[in-house]
Formats: C-alpha cells, structure tokens, sequence
C-alpha cells in the first residue's frame, strides 16, 4: 500500500521535476534566423551577396542539425547551447548578406545606368564619325556585336537581371571603346594632312580668281567634287572613289585615290573610254613619284611595285559606293557638265578633306 | 486503496501514451521534401523564384516546429502533419507553375523567334529598295554588318533555346528583335523620303 502511494506520489512528482530542469531549445533565435534569411532571399542576397548568404544559410542548417543531434539525447542531458551559436550566427550573417545586397544591388544599378547612357552616347558618335568611313569589315563586326550587347544589356538591366546585364555590358564595352579608340586612331592619322590639304585647296581657289578660270576640287572624306569659276564655286556634286579611299595612293593596284595638286592631262570623250566620258589627270607629279621613290628605299613597299597612273573623272558614277580603282566617279549628266568646262591644264586638287578633324568630331 | 492503485496505473499509462503517440511525420516530410525536389528539377528557382522562396521558407518553419515538438516531454505533431500537407500541395503548385511559366517563356521565344525571322525576311528585300546615292550606300553596307550581327544572334538564341535556356534566349532575340525593327524603320524611312522626293510638286 505504501509503495504504490509513493509510486502514485514520485512518478508525477519526477517527471515535473524532469520538464522543470529540462533544457529548452533556442526557439526564437532560430525563428529570428530563419526569418532574417527569408527576409535575406527577398533582398535577392543568395544572387548580389552570395558568400554571406551562403555562411548564412550553412550557419543555419549547423544549427539545425544541432538541434535534431540533441533531440535524440535523453532529455535531461541536452544541451542547445550550440544550436543558439549556429543561430545567432546565421542571423547576423543574412542581415550582412541582406544589408550587403541592397547596397550592391542599387549602386550597380546606378553603375549600370550610367555605363548604358555612356555607352549609347559612344554608340552614337560612332555612327556619327564612321557610318562613312570604310572600316575594316573586323572593327564593323565588333562595333555591331557590341551593339548587340548594350541592347541584351539594356534589356536585362530592365528585368532587373543586373548581374546579367553587367556581364553583357563589360563585353559590350569593350568591343565598342576598343573599336572606337583603332577608328578613331585612324581618323585621326587621316587627318594628319589637313594644313597642306587645306593649302593645296586655298591655292586652287586662288588660283581660279587669278585666271579667272574653272578649277575642280575634290574632297575624298565628303567624297565631293566642286567645281570653281572665277574664285567661286559654280557645282557641287557627289562622287565615287576608289575602294580603298582612306589615305594617299602609293603604288599601282592599291585602289586608293591620290591626293595633291594635278591638272587634265587628256580628255576622252564618249567613244574613247569605257567610262562614259574621262578626263585623265597628271597623276603621278613630281611629289607622288619622290614619295614612291622613298617608300621604296625605305622598304615600306617592295622594290617590285609600280607607281600607277591612270587617275581619272569619269562618269558612270551614282552607284552609291565607292567601286573605282582609284578614279573618281560622277554620273553621267555630272560627267557632262565637267567634261564641258575641264580642258587641258585645268587644275585638279584632291584632298582629304576641307574641313578638320575637329569639325567632323563637333557637327 | 484499489483506486488509488488503479489511479497510480493509469497516470503511467497516460504519460507512457502522452510521450510516446507523437511519431515524426516522416513519410509527409519526405513527400514533401520530395515535391521541393521536383519543383527545384522544373526550374522553379529560374521561372517563379519568389514561390519556390517561400514553400522552401515554409519548409524551414515546419521542420523547426518538428524539432520543437521533439525536444518536448510530450510530443504534438498533429499541426505540423497539417502543415506539411498544405506545403505539399503548394510546392506541387509551385512545379506546376514553374512549368507554366516556362512553357509560357518558351511560347514567347517561339513567336519572338517567327517574328524576328519576318522581320530579317522584310529587311533582306527592302535593302534591295533603298536609296544609295550620297551616303545610302555607306549606310546599307552598315546595315549588312548589322543584319548579319543579327542573324548570328537569332542563330545563338535558336541554340539556347534548343537546350531549354529559354530565359537567355528569350533576352537575345528580343534585343536581336529590337535592333531587326530598328533597321526596319530606318529603311522604311529611307525608301519613303526617296519615294515622296519623287512625287512632282504641286501647283500653286
């Protein structure tokens, strides 16, 4: 009787005893982690803070499997102590990671901003400076992939896929400053004769005043040819050059078209050229065969190449490219008028240009 | 003093009930684990991201609330039974609209896709129309450059979407699209100023 009175009395009495001194589990600073770690994933952490969100979220399974470690252990004998460490850790890593990718996130998205409207702003100084220019088909293809990419860029940066669309527009920086920088390099090389193109074409004019006579001019970069009476420009007409227009001609075959002062050396007319109507110039001059000269003793062009010649206006021309082997095109009707008033002796200037670099860069 | 036996019997009883008729719900735990699984294989991180987050989140809570009831004398796994169920058929709801999603995603290449090659189709005979004179044809040959930039593009977006990448391939030819309808227009242009310069001019 007395035992089962104890019995009654001890069992309820031990397992009070037993909950009473049972160690309990960190519930609310696990709650606290994994809702910081939510809170983590919707400020987009596991993409613009990987790394802190990673130890975060390794933090937080530690802890958890803490706690199922301990929970397997005869209750009076556990201990969370661990679990809460994991937990705490976690929770201060996500707010890192959570603090960390909103600040990534929008100071890329003001880098990404800026970097779209420097790059569109370079996309349209390309096109402004080199829509013209014969560049090589190489730095045309970058130029259209890198547009291409600043477009995927721009569309990612839309959807707010920032990291993509980062990774988009470094390439497409690349192609384009690339691209940009050799062109304008170029370019700039082109113009490097401006003051004596500018002198040739000053003197042409002059030169027309004084006879009281017609001079033409062309400019290669407007790809114009004009044509001055008196001092005056009486036409303006466009023209076709050779395929390889950029530079002086240097030898035979190059298909550039020369610069300096010539004159008409030799009209044909419509049954003796296969261009309509021509007008041959004196090309190569006493300058263009001194260069060619040098060219070749310095051995910048082998001791086989041969100068050229057979520089010419001619007509055939409104194609709308420049397809000739280094003559200058007009159309027919132009080649009319031209042929009308050249005559033998008539001076013919071609330049580069007859405007700078810094006019082409502004207008 | 039978009572009070029969009494002491019945409160060790009750506690040996009480402490041991909570059993894990492992086979819900693992269903749904499961069904996270499969919704992870349906590319839910990548088409619905935000639903995967939460049943994934849910999924966290639960299991806390398991270990909870574990570390307790007396176990109660009842609500987390329930809410394994309710996080179950969400995360097949998730699988199921990351697979909508996508099929959507991919319904949009395809069209994107047919309209792109529309658009080319429509550049490649324009071009034919357009003005050369002055600079057109300086300009036309850039357009070649960009028409070709284009195709290759719409080429790299068939191969992703060939493999399932249907976000990257839908984002490359959409800007493929973007830049075809560029060009569209500006030939569209060209040939119009050519065609209304053409037009006499009226009496006055």
């Amino acid at each position: 009787m007395l035992i089962f009175t104890a019995l009654a009395v001890s069992i309820p009495l031990a397992l009070l005893l037993l909950i009473r001194f049972t160690p309990s589990p960190p519930v609310s600073e696990m709650e606290c982690a994994r809702e910081t770690l939510s809170k983590a994933v919707s400020n987009r952490a596991d993409t613009y803070s990987k790394k802190l969100f990673t130890q975060a979220a390794i933090y937080y399974d530690s802890a958890m499997v803490n706690w199922k470690r301990e929970n397997k252990r005869f209750l009076y004998f556990r201990d969370y102590e661990k679990v809460a460490f994991f937990a705490e850790l976690s929770t201060k890593k996500a707010i890192q990671a959570g603090d960390n990718s909103i600040t990534s996130t929008s100071t890329l998205k003001i880098k990404l901003k800026q970097k779209i409207e420097t790059l569109n702003d370079l996309v349209s100084e390309i096109n402004k400076l080199f829509t013209t220019y014969p560049l090589s088909s190489e730095i045309r293809n970058r130029i259209s992939n890198g547009k291409m990419l600043l477009e995927e860029a721009e569309i990612a940066y839309k959807k707010g896929q920032y990291l993509q669309a980062n990774r988009k527009m470094t390439d497409s920086e690349y192609l384009l400053t690339a691209s940009y920088d050799n062109a304008s390099t170029n370019l700039k090389n082109y113009f490097k004769s401006y003051s004596v193109w500018k002198n040739w074409a000053d003197r042409t004019i002059i030169d027309s005043k004084k006879n009281r006579d017609y001079s033409i001019i062309i400019d290669k970069f407007s790809r114009k040819c004009f044509i001055y009476y008196n001092g005056s420009k009486k036409y303006e007409f466009v023209t076709e050059l050779g395929k390889n227009w950029v530079g002086d001609k240097r030898s035979m075959g190059d298909k550039a078209t020369p610069e300096g002062m010539y004159k008409v050396s030799k009209k044909f007319d419509k049954n003796k050229t296969k261009y309509y109507k021509a007008l041959l110039l004196d090309y190569p001059n006493d300058e263009d065969i001194a260069n060619f000269k040098s060219d070749i003793a310095r051995g910048t062009l082998p001791p086989s190449a041969k100068i050229g010649g057979l520089i010419e206006i001619h007509g055939n021309g409104g194609k709308g490219i420049d397809w000739t082997e280094g003559c200058m095109a007009l159309t027919d009707k132009e080649m009319d008028i031209v042929f009308k008033i050249a005559k033998v002796g008539t001076p013919v200037t071609i330049v580069g240009s007859l405007v700078d670099i810094q006019y082409i860069v502004n207008r | 003093m039978k009572n009070k036996v029969l009494m002491g019997l019945a409160a060790i009883t009750m506690v040996a009930f009480l402490s041991s008729c909570g059993k894990v719900p492992q086979v819900q735990i693992d269903a749904t684990n499961a069904a996270i699984a499969t919704a992870q294989t349906a590319e839910a991180a990548v088409y619905v991201p935000a639903e995967l987050a939460a049943v994934q989140d849910s999924m966290k809570v639960i299991m806390a609330d398991i270990e909870v009831q574990k570390s307790k004398l007396f176990k109660k796994f009842g609500p987390a039974t329930l809410k394994l169920d309710a996080t179950l058929a969400a995360a097949n709801k998730v699988a199921a609209d990351a697979a909508a999603k996508k099929a959507e995603v991919k319904n949009e290449v395809e069209t994107t896709l047919t309209d792109i090659k529309a658009v080319i189709a429509e550049n490649t005979e324009l071009m034919k129309k357009a003005p050369r004179g002055k600079e057109g044809a300086a300009v036309l040959e850039q357009m070649k450059t960009e028409m070709a930039t284009i195709e290759a593009s719409v080429a790299e977006a068939q191969g992703l979407y060939d493999k399932g990448t249907y976000l990257d391939a839908l984002n490359k030819v959409k800007a493929a699209k973007e830049r075809a309808v560029g060009i569209n227009t500006e030939l569209k242009d060209a040939i119009a100023k050519v065609k209304g310069k053409s037009k006499p001019a009226a009496k006055k």
